[in-house]
């Protein structure tokens, strides 16, 4: 049996000094952006306001329905389910085909200036092994109560952009070294946008205790 | 210099997160860092400096600290740039910029280049950069203030010096441009064992009100600023006499630095005129050395102001956020990365707006403590020194390893 080695992963903002005034500047800057700039905006943002839940997740569903007031796009972009994707440029393509649907169907907000501009960013990433190494389920329970919160984020979201976005580090593991599938499958079933990282360590563990009960 | 330790912060910031540290830290020991900026005391950068030095040496990081000499002529050249990288128009002589560059090249004179990364902070040394192919560190430009509109030419003679620095590090992304080298986010810190955001005794703040005559019966909505019109303190009274048709309360406008400046001066004569008697309302002059005041009052209010018509970082608001108080800011300068709206403060856009948001925090008491408990999360999580110190140890390997997105260990 693989242990399960702990890492962190720690990230610097990175500022492109690109930004966007309006909806088709937007869409312009969406097409020739890093994909560790959508990275960023759909997935590693918010979680540093991991202390609460807010209305979008996307930093570019946040812009729009508070610097442009365009609502329905934002329900539409918040609405996207990362895990019905397996790459971030499938993700950019969606994400691109709702704001051009949106500007087909209202052609005047093409141009209209938003309150604030939105300022594009990406992220460098550094990874570090902790001290901490999971031989069983019953290790893993232990050291996941206590484990730091950037931990939890390096491998139940950062890890999509390894292993593809619909899985995580965690599961990868219970499956292909413990065997166990259905433990694997209730990991990647969780909403990571309806719960903080907090919430998210309490229902994990409470996976893991009943695995380890039965 | 402070003698703090970094595990006085573990109480605050919890035990992970200084794991955090020393795991970062431990591939970074022995590197030589050396800071330069334009003053040992007063301001925010010398005070951010004198705590995240000594902790970046208890982190095993030998970090020095410089700060440029001139004279009179030269720090009225920086304060012209100064003044002009923040938008004002001025005349920028070539006398000006001669000036600029030999008291520079002057202290470049007696500096010990032998580092490994050079941060330079804000434009007064900006030009340090030139003895570059002397050494083998890395040089960082830390801009601590607002350039999102500067005069042209000013920039234009700054630029060619920061586009030969390997990285550009910005309050906000705001203030960045579009620059040849990358640039980084570094948002400013406050200290939460400093003596303007450390715990204090209730009867210590009771004292304070008792002295300055403030009634401990009425909410207290409470704006911290020096008296600069683009504080808005005139602004201030007006909101506050707005919201006060509806609920009852009193306001303290409390800062510094009126006595020995003539506009400081004629501000706060025209804030004591548009005041107009009102026992409610409690102008407070306060020397520089009021950090201790500044805490009670802020701890003290009900709700915090930052009406500002512009603003560099405005870190008045993570202290009021620190201190679990909803805070209603302006959205201008760097108050919109620090207030995400309705979760972490409220922000606003004129007088109305800040009076309305008056009434409803002081009708919705449930509310103002969401907004202040989610607040004083949101300032643990990124403008605590803790943080800021992370961010310049994330650094140092960045440095290492330029061009890479992913730097796995």
């Amino acid at each position: 049996m693989n242990p399960f080695y702990f890492y962190t992963s720690s990230t610097l903002v990175e500022l492109t000094g690109e930004k966007a005034n309006t909806l088709e500047e937007l869409l312009t800057l969406l097409k020739e952006c890093t994909g560790s700039a959508i990275f960023y905006h759909v997935f590693q943002s918010y979680r540093e306001r991991h202390f609460a839940i807010e209305k979008y997740h996307s930093d570019f569903a946040q812009w729009i329905s508070a610097s442009l007031d365009e609502e329905p796009l934002a329900e539409r972009l918040g609405a996207l389910d990362v895990r019905d994707f397996t790459s971030i440029r499938e993700l950019r393509e969606a994400i691109l085909r709702i704001i051009e649907s949106h500007l087909r169907e209202h052609p005047q907000c093409r141009d209209r200036k938003g309150k604030t501009p939105f300022f594009f960013c990406q992220s460098v990433s550094i990874i570090m092994p902790t001290k901490y190494i999971a031989q069983d389920l019953r290790d893993f329970y232990q050291i996941f109560g206590s484990i730091g919160i950037r931990s939890i984020h390096y491998h139940l979201v950062e890890a999509r952009l390894r292993l593809g976005i619909h899985t995580n580090d965690f599961s990868h593991w219970f499956r292909t070294s413990l065997n166990k599938e259905k433990l694997a499958k209730r990991l990647e079933d969780i909403d990571i946008y309806l719960h903080t990282l907090e919430e998210i360590r309490e229902i994990i563990l409470q996976d893991v205790q009943e695995e380890i009960r039965t | 210099m402070s003698s703090i330790r970094l595990t006085d912060y573990e109480p605050i910031v919890g035990r992970q997160t200084l794991e955090e540290l020393y795991l970062l830290a431990e591939g970074l020991r022995g590197r030589r860092i050396k800071m330069v900026n334009s003053t040992a005391v007063g301001g925010g950068v010398a005070e951010i400096l004198n705590r995240l030095i000594p902790l970046l040496n208890d982190l095993g990081i030998s970090t020095q600290w410089t700060v440029i000499k001139g004279g009179e002529d030269f720090f009225e050249v920086t304060k012209t740039i100064h003044n002009a990288l923040h938008g004002e128009q001025i005349s920028f002589p070539s006398r000006m910029k001669e000036i600029f560059l030999e008291v520079s090249r002057e202290n470049l004179k007696y500096i010990d280049l032998d580092q490994d990364v050079m941060v330079i902070h804000d434009p007064q040394p900006i030009v340090y950069v030139e003895a570059r192919e002397k050494t083998q560190a890395k040089w960082v430009w830390r801009c601590h203030i607002d350039i999102s509109h500067p005069d042209e030419e000013v920039w234009d003679f700054l630029r060619g010096f920061v586009e030969k620095y390997d990285v550009a590090l910005f309050s906000s992304p705001r203030f960045s441009k579009r620059l040849p080298i990358p640039q980084f986010l570094f948002f400013p810190s406050i200290d939460p064992l400093s003596d303007k955001n450390k715990e204090l005794e209730p009867e210590f703040i009771e004292q304070l009100l008792e002295r300055f005559a403030i009634s401990q019966d009425k909410p207290m909505i409470t704006q911290i600023s020096r008296f600069d019109r683009l504080k808005d303190p005139v602004g201030v009274i007006k909101a506050y006499r707005m919201a006060k048709r509806y609920v009852d309360c009193q306001l303290v406008l409390a800062g510094g630095g009126a006595s020995d400046d003539p506009e400081g001066e004629a501000v706060l004569n025209e804030v004591r005129t548009e005041a107009d008697g009102d026992s409610d309302i409690h102008i407070l002059l306060l020397p520089p050395t009021s950090s201790l005041e500044i805490n009670a009052l802020q701890r003290a209010s009900t709700i915090i102001l930052q009406k500002s018509i512009r603003e560099g970082f405005g870190l008045t608001v993570s202290e009021g956020m620190w201190k679990k108080k909803p805070v209603i800011g302006s959205a201008v300068g760097g108050i919109p990365a620090q207030i995400i709206p309705n979760l972490t403060g409220v922000l606003v856009h004129s007088v109305e707006g800040t009076a309305y948001q008056i009434r409803y925090l002081l009708s919705h008491p449930e509310m103002s403590k969401k907004l202040g408990d989610y607040g004083h999360e949101y300032v643990k999580e990124r403008f605590l020194i803790t943080r800021n110190l992370k961010r310049y140890l994330l650094l140092f390997y960045v440095l290492s390893h330029p061009g890479e997105r992913i730097i796995h260990f």
